[in-house]
């Protein structure tokens, strides 16, 4: 069975059915290796002189990656790509991930700068440009955001007026990664004043010149700038998909981007993972290493334990996606149908990039931490990671506007009659005046699925009391929605670390079991706490009197979680990664 | 001509290894494996072979061991060799044993040159290849640093101790086992590693192919006993070397 875009909410899925790294075929594993290879043996030698930045190596190294196949890898067969799956794409964002910069040269140019050539380019379309961009040919640049259009990008300035036998474009967009070095631009425009719209365009394209490069705080390796279009003559067979569809378009590109996003924060977790724990057993202070202390342990032990909630829902969206884009019959209207398929996730690829990048902001501060006053200098690699990060929370829709997204996808299912819940909500109310109290059973983690269960009643009773009390102005009520926002993110990562751990749970070896059985319980302890407060926030914005003291007991009753031994498995998780150097699995 | 890479897969050197509850033998159980590096030298050498010689030479990978070593056995598909061989074995064997289950695979299929790594990562033995090709009754030439097929025979050079190089001049049939530094194995590219998918590997039951009794046996297994700390000399470079050649006198050693 596949979940469809936001029922976990409302359903209960066995461990067996969900995709977890664990599952990965003999072909991922290969094709992760080579993209290992490629990044141990010859990018992450140069990391320093591409942030220099040296952008010539950036697009040199694209070229090698295209050689190996890495830029291939979404574009069909017949169309001279792979045609992989989700999961394999996933997995190597995560390994690109290590070499910063050229990872977010590597992901605009395989992302957003080849999408939506491959999801929506007519044939003649693809046969002018997809070639030259999955060899690297040429590099590949999405032009989307402008001086006055960022979070709110619909309001574009950019003008393509219709010209006899073509399009003239005229505006300027701002921000534009790889803008330094593209060969070919998607563009996003009003044509006519009216219709939001894209186009193809080349560099070479008479009128189309690029801005200086902006001084960034981090990531400085990749090139961004303005792209700006002036009088540029764009040939009609240049439109991309249908006019006045333009937000399909970004849209759907840009749900991808956001689970590639976040796979590729949690690879960079990784290696600051490793570095820092590395740190921590070098470094010595009181006739210890650092490694010793339990301060310095919990911060291990509560980094690893979201991380592995990250790794698990990260793999969990791409392999429900996987099994129902297999389904989309091969005929003329394939990737129409694939299209809706991904969008139905949207509120999935909305969690991906909010949780996943708040992982990683949380992993460079601590492993800054564990590095002490040598983390503020720049001689040592906690300083990079630091800046790097910064700008993940920031593209692919701010986490802001990727929060606000998610109720809003929610709602609207609820109102298309694709989630019940209005009538679910109306039972948890029920239940919250009559409480009834069932023990878990004494299965295997039983403790953790029955907070798995509570927290979907949390989230109905507060997203049915912010409906009924706002009804349609809930979309002005922004606090409320961020509240809302947040416990369906945690529901799906607490849920997805443990249904990843109770699937592998009994082929596992003892000393694997313990590992699992304390990342379980780091991981249900943290995500629930902070759902709690979330819940408890929106509890006090949306309601007073009776009816918040009725909906703050619901919330205490069921958030509560008997987390004995959560010293002894955060000591457990901790002395795991300390003794092999590296995330534990 | 027929061409044989034989590739071992061994665990990754950077695990933490434990040894087994019964003391002869490394807990396998959250261990990664890859192929045996020097066994990459070897895929790499046979398919440039093969890649040399063009139509009408073939390329088989051979490998033995429980089901995991299928992974290496595609990898080394997926660099270039044309089909695959697992012997599938559970068992823990001595060199002898892996070789004469090796030679009862291939003893009849007129293989024309063999490669082998020269020793694996983990056991590091350096006898299958040779004990092989005393089984099939070949020519084998041991840690090959540069090798060159001309007509129907092979310029080969030898890495010898103190850095000296041998060159030799043979003719097929012929088993080499393959050093550091005789080339650069390729990464195996993704549509490789796609097509690789389609390739045949023939499976072999490694009881059904007689293996003899092992002619050695591991007694016993452990970690070496910790020696002394390295130290670490600090301060300028001329106090440093003051302070080594101190430390080199007080122990005797110079
Ligand atoms: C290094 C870098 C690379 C980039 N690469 C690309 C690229 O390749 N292509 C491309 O098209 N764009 C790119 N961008 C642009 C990026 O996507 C935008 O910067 C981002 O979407 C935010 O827009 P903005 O910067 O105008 O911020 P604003 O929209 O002005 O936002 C400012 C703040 O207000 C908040 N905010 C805005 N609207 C709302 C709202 N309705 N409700 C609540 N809060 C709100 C935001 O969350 C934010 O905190 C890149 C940006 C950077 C810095």
């Amino acid at each position: 069975m596949v979940m469809k875009g936001s029922e976990f909410l409302v359903k209960e899925i066995l461990p067996s059915e969900v995709f977890t790294p664990e599952d990965f075929s003999d072909e991922q594993k290969q094709i992760r290796d080579t993209t290992r290879d490629l990044v141990d043996n010859e990018i992450l030698p140069q990391v320093e002189e591409i942030d220099s930045p040296n952008h010539q190596l950036v697009v040199e190294f694209l070229a090698k990656a295209g050689e190996l196949g890495l830029l291939m890898m979404d574009p069909k067969e017949e169309d001279g790509g792979l045609g992989l799956d989700k999961s394999t794409v996933m997995l190597v964002a995560e390994e690109i991930a290590h070499t910063g910069s050229f990872s977010v040269a590597f992901a605009a140019h395989t992302g957003i700068g080849t999408l939506p050539l491959v999801y929506y380019g007519s044939q003649t379309l693809k046969d002018k440009y997809l070639e030259k961009i999955i060899t690297g040919q040429w590099g590949a640049a999405f032009c989307l955001t402008e001086p006055n259009a960022g979070s709110d990008a619909m309001t574009v300035d950019t003008q393509a007026t219709t010209e006899g036998d073509h399009y003239l474009l005229n505006g300027t967009k701002q921000f534009i990664t790889n803008g330094g070095f593209a060969k070919l631009f998607t563009v996003f425009a009003r044509l006519d004043k009216e219709h939001f719209t894209a186009f193809m365009v080349e560099k070479d394209f008479v009128g189309v010149s690029i801005g200086p490069e902006e001084n960034k705080m981090g990531i400085k390796g990749s090139s961004t700038t303005q792209v700006i279009f002036d009088q540029v003559k764009v040939p009609k067979e240049n439109l991309l998909g249908e006019i006045g569809k333009g937000h399909h378009i970004a849209f759907n590109v840009l749900n991808i981007g956001r689970i590639k996003l976040g796979a590729a924060v949690n690879g960079a977790a990784k290696e600051v993972l490793k570095t820092s724990v590395a740190y921590a057993k070098e470094r010595k202070q009181f006739q210890h290493p650092i490694s010793d202390f339990g301060a310095i342990q919990e911060k291990i032990a509560d980094r690893t334990a979201q991380l592995f909630a990250a790794e698990s829902l990260i793999y969990r969206i791409t392999g429900d996606l996987d099994i129902a884009l297999a389904e989309v019959p091969q005929d003329e209207n394939y990737y129409k149908n694939y299209t809706k398929i991904i969008a139905d996730y949207n509120g999935e690829c909305a969690i991906a990039k909010v949780y996943c990048s708040e992982q990683l902001a949380a992993m460079v501060d601590e492993g800054l931490q564990i590095y002490g006053g040598y983390g503020f200098i720049k001689d040592y690699p906690a300083e990079r990671f630091y800046r790097d990060e910064r700008i993940n929370r920031l593209f692919e829709g701010t986490n802001e506007i990727n929060r606000l997204l998610l109720p809003d996808a929610i709602l609207k299912k609820s109102l298309k009659g694709e989630l019940p819940l209005q009538s679910l909500a109306m039972k948890a109310f029920e239940g919250l005046v009559n409480p009834s109290f069932d023990l878990p059973e004494e299965t295997l983690f039983a403790k953790e699925f029955q907070v798995v269960k509570n927290t979907k009643q949390i989230f109905l009773v507060l997203a049915g009391a912010a409906v009924q009390k706002f009804q349609m102005a809930l979309a002005k009520e922004q606090e409320v929605l961020m509240a809302v926002a947040d416990v369906a993110i945690y529901i799906y990562a607490l849920e997805s670390a443990l249904l990843r751990a109770a699937k592998h749970y009994n082929q596992a070896s003892d000393k694997r079991k313990k590992l699992l059985a304390a990342l379980v319980k780091v991981s249900t302890f943290n995500n629930l706490e902070a759902l709690a407060q979330a819940a408890k926030k929106g509890a006090f914005y949306i309601e007073e009197g009776d009816n918040l003291t009725l909906l703050l007991s619901g919330i205490r009753r069921y958030g509560k979680y008997d987390a004995s031994g959560l010293l002894q498995a955060k000591r457990t998780l901790a002395q795991s990664v300390i003794e092999q150097g590296k995330y534990p699995l | 001509m027929k061409i044989l890479v034989c590739v071992k897969q061994v665990p990754d050197m950077e695990s933490r290894f434990q040894v087994q509850a019964g003391g002869t033998a490394i807990e396998e159980a959250d261990l990664a494996f890859r192929v045996n590096e020097y066994d990459e030298f070897a895929i790499e050498e046979a398919v440039r072979l093969k890649e040399k010689l063009g139509e009408g030479s073939e390329l088989t990978v051979l490998s033995l061991g429980p089901q995991r070593v299928a992974e290496a056995i595609k990898k080394a598909l997926a660099m270039g060799c044309d089909q695959g061989i697992h012997i599938l074995d559970t068992a823990s064997r001595d060199p002898y044993q892996v070789a004469s289950l090796i030679y009862q695979a291939v003893k009849d299929q007129d293989f024309e040159v063999i490669f082998t790594g020269m020793q694996s990562q983990d056991l590091g033995y350096a006898q299958t290849g040779l004990l092989l090709a005393e089984l099939l009754g070949i020519e084998a030439v041991t840690t090959v640093v540069s090798f060159c097929q001309e007509g129907d025979g092979f310029l080969v050079q030898r890495e010898l101790e103190g850095g000296q190089r041998m060159n030799l001049k043979l003719q097929a049939p012929a088993l080499f086992t393959c050093q550091l530094g005789l080339n650069q194995p390729r990464y195996p590219t993704l549509p490789n590693i796609m097509k690789a998918k389609k390739k045949k590997i023939t499976q072999l039951e490694a009881a059904s192919l007689a293996p003899p009794a092992a002619r050695s046996q591991t007694t016993s297994l452990r970690p070496p006993a910790k020696k002394g700390q390295a130290k670490f000399l600090e301060g300028d470079l001329g106090a440093m070397a003051d302070q080594l050649v101190a430390e080199l006198k007080a122990k005797s050693l110079i």
